[in-house]
């Protein structure tokens, strides 16, 4: 149970406390970028391409043009006049706003129509016509580095080929030796797909320039308002849009996840076209467009592979991946990282030898990939990790968990530096599992299992312990187009002891206006309901680098932290000058400082804040508020170990999850219902891709499942019942030992499913497959395997 | 993407008739639903357009049709048909291979229908392609017959008819 210092009246840490934010989204009061409304506003829609590869003859407005209330087509050659019609990516590559010449993938955006209307503007956009010379698209990422692969970047003078860059990190030639002498080997090749974050609330914004002002306002589904807000200078400043012309609001956000960090042509058409204009243009994507053109995640073809010997003992592990970026790389992560955190490559194991390597390539399909809840990149690397781990134990015949024991960082090794170049701040890998075996009854399952088998039953169990690497980042590591990691917090304080703090990270559901009243309230012991949070408005909060990667609590929430102490150390020379004593007689409890021995002898932090405004000190300046920036000396380290429990229909092979346990490890909780809610949506979001979801791409790019008819995300029908926990390994350096915990069940859950279908399918000799799994994926593999017809025949 | 159509069809009239009438593309057209032809190139190439219509979704293709081989002694023929989506949603084309045979009954039609679609409509995959071109292929059919027997044919699509036939066609299965 956590053990809460604050009462429920201050609701500081550990409290359960119901958000804040809930009111207004529980009565249909949410503000979101749809529902600004501003007078004038003009709509667009954009004209997409039919085609993944197409080189584009001629554009028709005229159409288009006559129909009452079109004001404009906005095609490449329009911003080509501005230099607009190319932008940077936060890969500092390159990407079309609007093509001049040549459409890279189904769907792109060819021409954006604005009208005085939204109906007029969906009108308008069938009544341009395009005429297309299609070319036969490079689909297959294995493909795109023949020789004979038609050269996608034409716009680059000297690409030869569609590679984009390599990657590796860790031992290559100690690595490779541990492989030649090792006893076992195992390798395995995974596909982890294309998938999309589906948010409820799909991307948009309504871009206001002022000519009179020469001021642009951009209300926009962004994560990182600032970091936006300083691209646009960047690409905008030329025409007269510098940095401290432009405000980025993000208002209320229905669902982020990694999906609203990049720069969508949409968002740029409509400032142009503002600009232009001179009036508001509002610009808001269906579910289509969303699901075919915005970037997607994922899509990495692992070799995963260990080595060790035949008791369990794994000595290297290697990973080799051919990552498929679409037509540019838009990926969204820290610039000295192009695989992210793919490199946390040895998880939650001590091995002495790691090697990992990574090149990714060019293809006629969408791009990115968003780092989609999943840490930049942790998901893909746990996923590999933890499969090529079962494969192991299947390989050697040891129990999955046993073998896991066997490897784990044990809990005296932390802070623990891996082979692949990072430094673990803690974890008790062993408490999590053992709690979580705890929880499911394992020896028993097993028993039950193999019963089970005897009769031809399919059951499966699967596990996955796994460690998130969250909190981007260390400035001495991490940046996003140069601009470091850091993030802020700023706390005012008014007379009467409410206070608002503004954040530079920007929540799309994850409750900070809730979680950073409580840290606040913790303390200063101000209740957190007097705490009023605001983010996302870069003209009034501080700057910030916005929530994704789970870096909020690791970050602001220790930025927050860090204003609040400052906050306290005035509170304290304040109280000592109101009681007339020294500083170091006073002691604090949260919402007071009294005089050692002399408890009666006392003051309110609110009488301590009124006074700062009437009372205060000479010499001192008045006011109470303080602002940090807080650059984090590591990041995160949070672990979980899922255990999941699946039956398998033997004769349609319907899956059934029986049970999913969830122990997380996320340091010091703030709020664990919050808490606790993340991981509920999280862990649906790692059944998702485990069974569901996946992007498919026929041979002429052409996507055959872009519309929530056949991309199946998951409804409360195919949620299972999550079963949640957790244990506390405090960070030893956040300030308030807390670690991230908003990614970690997408990241964990996938693996766990994937796991225990695998196993469920042990006695027919199944050692892979690939997610999404599906009955017509286990159908074809015993077939393949020839076991089906033995089956049939049995029963 | 592509997809393969074959449907072999009986008649109670004689061979002679029943090409006579195959082999002409004018008369064809009439029985295909939603085609017309809208201009004559040569003796083997017609501008045409066919017009779907399947639930929201409405398609018109402009396009040609090019008699590659006609033989009127062995019954047998090749058409290529080539069309352009006329909102630039796509593009899709062609190749029919037809041949008549004479049985007890009367006359025996072979069809085999090769369709490679590409753009937007192609998104809905083969699901789609192949219920469209067989419900197409039926009504020609049904048309066909109505012609032969010199009953009127009323070609023209009627709204929602493509939809109504494939899913009462589904529930047939």
């Amino acid at each position: 149970m956590i053990q809460c210092k604050t009462s429920k009246e201050i609701s500081g840490m550990g409290h359960s406390m119901k958000r804040k934010e809930d009111d207004r989204f529980i009565h249909g009061k949410g503000n979101y970028t749809d529902d600004v409304k501003l007078p004038g506003t003009l709509y667009m829609d954009i004209v997409r391409s039919p085609y993944a590869y197409a080189k584009i003859k001629n554009i028709d407005s005229s159409e288009a043009l006559k129909i009452p209330g079109v004001l404009a087509v906005v095609t490449g050659k329009d911003l080509e006049q501005y230099n607009l019609h190319w932008m940077p990516t936060l890969m500092s590559d390159t990407q079309m706003v609007l093509p001049v010449d040549t459409v890279m993938y189904q769907a792109q955006e060819v021409a954006a129509v604005i009208a005085t209307e939204k109906y007029i503007a969906r009108d308008a956009r069938e009544a341009v016509k395009v005429e297309y010379e299609v070319m036969k698209p490079v689909v297959d990422p294995f493909k795109s580095l023949d020789a004979d692969a038609p050269i996608l970047r034409t716009d680059k003078p000297d690409k030869k080929d569609n590679h984009i860059w390599h990657w590796e990190v860790g031992q290559k030639e100690e690595t490779e030796k541990i492989f030649q002498e090792a006893e076992v080997t195992v390798k395995e090749q995974m596909h982890i797909p294309r998938i999309h974050v589906a948010s409820i609330e799909t991307c948009g914004c309504v871009a206001s320039y002022d000519k009179v002002d020469n001021h642009l306002t951009m209300y926009m589904t962004t994560q990182a308002p600032h970091a936006i807000r300083t691209v646009f200078a960047l690409v905008a400043g030329h025409v007269g849009l510098t940095e401290e012309k432009i405000r980025v609001i993000s208002p209320d956000i229905g669902g982020g996840f990694g999906g609203k960090v990049p720069v969508y042509p949409g968002y740029v058409i409509a400032i142009a076209a503002s600009f232009l204009i001179g009036k508001p243009v509002k610009w808001i994507e269906d579910r289509s467009e969303n699901l075919q053109a915005d970037s997607f995640a994922r899509d990495y073809h692992i070799t995963a592979e260990l080595a060790g010997t035949k008791d369990g003992k794994i000595l290297a592990t290697r990973m080799k991946v051919l990552a498929d970026h679409g037509y540019t790389d838009a990926s969204a992560n820290p610039s000295k990282f192009p695989t992210g955190m793919f490199s946390i490559g040895t998880g939650s194991y001590d091995y002495p030898n790691a090697f990992m390597e990574a090149d990714a390539v060019y293809t006629n399909k969408p791009p990115g990939g968003v780092a989609y809840r999943c840490s930049f990149r942790v998901t893909e690397a746990v996923h590999a990790i933890e499969r090529i781990t079962d494969r192991f134990a299947l390989e050697i015949g040891k129990d999955p968990a046993a073998l896991r024991f066997q490897n784990f960082i044990k809990k005296e090794q932390f802070p623990y530096h891996s082979p692949t170049g990072w430094e673990y701040d803690s974890g008790d890998y062993e408490a999590g599992l053992k709690l979580a075996m705890k929880g499911v009854d394992y020896d028993n399952l097993r028993i039950e299992q193999a019963e089970k088998r005897k009769k031809g039953e399919l059951m499966g169990i699967g596990l996955s312990t796994f460690t998130e690497i969250v909190g981007a980042g260390p400035s001495k590591d991490f940046d996003i187009l140069g601009i470091k990691m850091f993030d802020s917090a700023e706390i005012r304080v008014h007379p009467t002891g409410k206070a608002i703090a503004r954040f530079g990270t920007k929540s799309q559901g994850q409750g900070h206006e809730t979680t950073y009243a409580q840290i606040i309230a913790e303390e200063l012991g101000i209740p957190a309901k007097d705490i009023q949070i605001e983010e996302g408005d870069t003209d009034t909060a501080p700057y910030g680098l916005g929530t994704y990667a789970s870096r909020s609590t690791p970050t602001a929430g220790a930025a927050a932290v860090m204003a609040a102490r400052k906050l306290r150390d005035k509170a304290k020379k304040i109280a000592a000058y109101l009681l007339e004593v020294s500083e170091d007689d006073l002691e604090w409890e949260p919402g007071k400082f009294s005089v050692k021995g002399a408890p009666e002898k006392s003051k309110t932090i609110q009488e301590i804040i009124f006074a700062s405004y009437t009372n205060h000190p000479q010499g001192m300046e008045a006011g109470f508020e303080a602002t940090h920036y807080y650059d984090p000396p590591n990041l995160t380290f949070p672990s979980g170990a899922y255990i999941c429990v699946v039956d398998i229909d033997s004769d349609t092979f319907e899956i059934k999850v029986r049970r999913f346990v969830a122990i997380d490890d996320a340091g010091h909780i703030i709020n664990p219902m919050i808490a606790q809610g993340q991981v509920h949506g999280g862990l649906t979001q790692g059944i998702a891709p485990a069974m569901y979801e996946e992007l498919i791409y026929d041979d002429d790019g052409n996507i055959l499942n872009g519309t929530l008819m056949d991309y199946l995300v998951p409804t409360a029908v195919e949620s299972p019942s999550w079963e949640t926990g957790h244990t506390v390994t405090p960070s030893p350096h956040h300030p308030i030992g807390a670690k991230g915990i908003g990614e970690s069940p997408t990241v964990g859950a996938p693996p766990a499913i994937a796991n225990a279908i695998v196993d469920a399918l042990k006695p027919y000799g199944i050692t892979h497959l690939d997610i999404p799994i599906t009955p017509y994926k286990i159908f074809k593999a015993l077939k393949e395997k020839g076991v089906l017809d033995k089956n049939i025949v049995e029963s | 993407m592509e997809a393969t159509i074959t449907k072999i069809f009986s008649l109670e009239a004689p061979i002679k008739e029943v090409w006579k009438r195959l082999s002409n593309p004018k008369e064809i057209s009439g029985c295909v639903p939603g085609a017309t032809i809208t201009d004559q190139i040569d003796d083997n190439n017609y501008k045409g357009e066919v017009t779907l219509k399947f639930g929201p979704i409405k398609t018109k293709y402009d396009g040609e049709i090019t008699i590659e081989e006609m033989d009127n002694d062995a019954h047998t023929m090749l058409l290529r048909g080539k069309g352009l989506d006329s909102k630039g949603k796509g593009n899709a084309e062609m190749t029919m291979n037809g041949s008549a045979v004479t049985t007890d009954e009367g006359t025996e039609v072979d069809f085999k229908m090769v369709v490679n679609i590409q753009g937007t409509l192609a998104q809905f995959g083969s699901r789609l392609i192949n219920d469209v071109s067989a419900q197409l292929m039926d009504q020609f059919v049904d048309n066909f017959k109505k012609l032969l027997s010199g009953d009127e044919v009323d070609n023209s699509l009627k709204a929602g008819s493509m939809m109504g036939s494939v899913v009462k066609g589904l529930f047939k299965k």
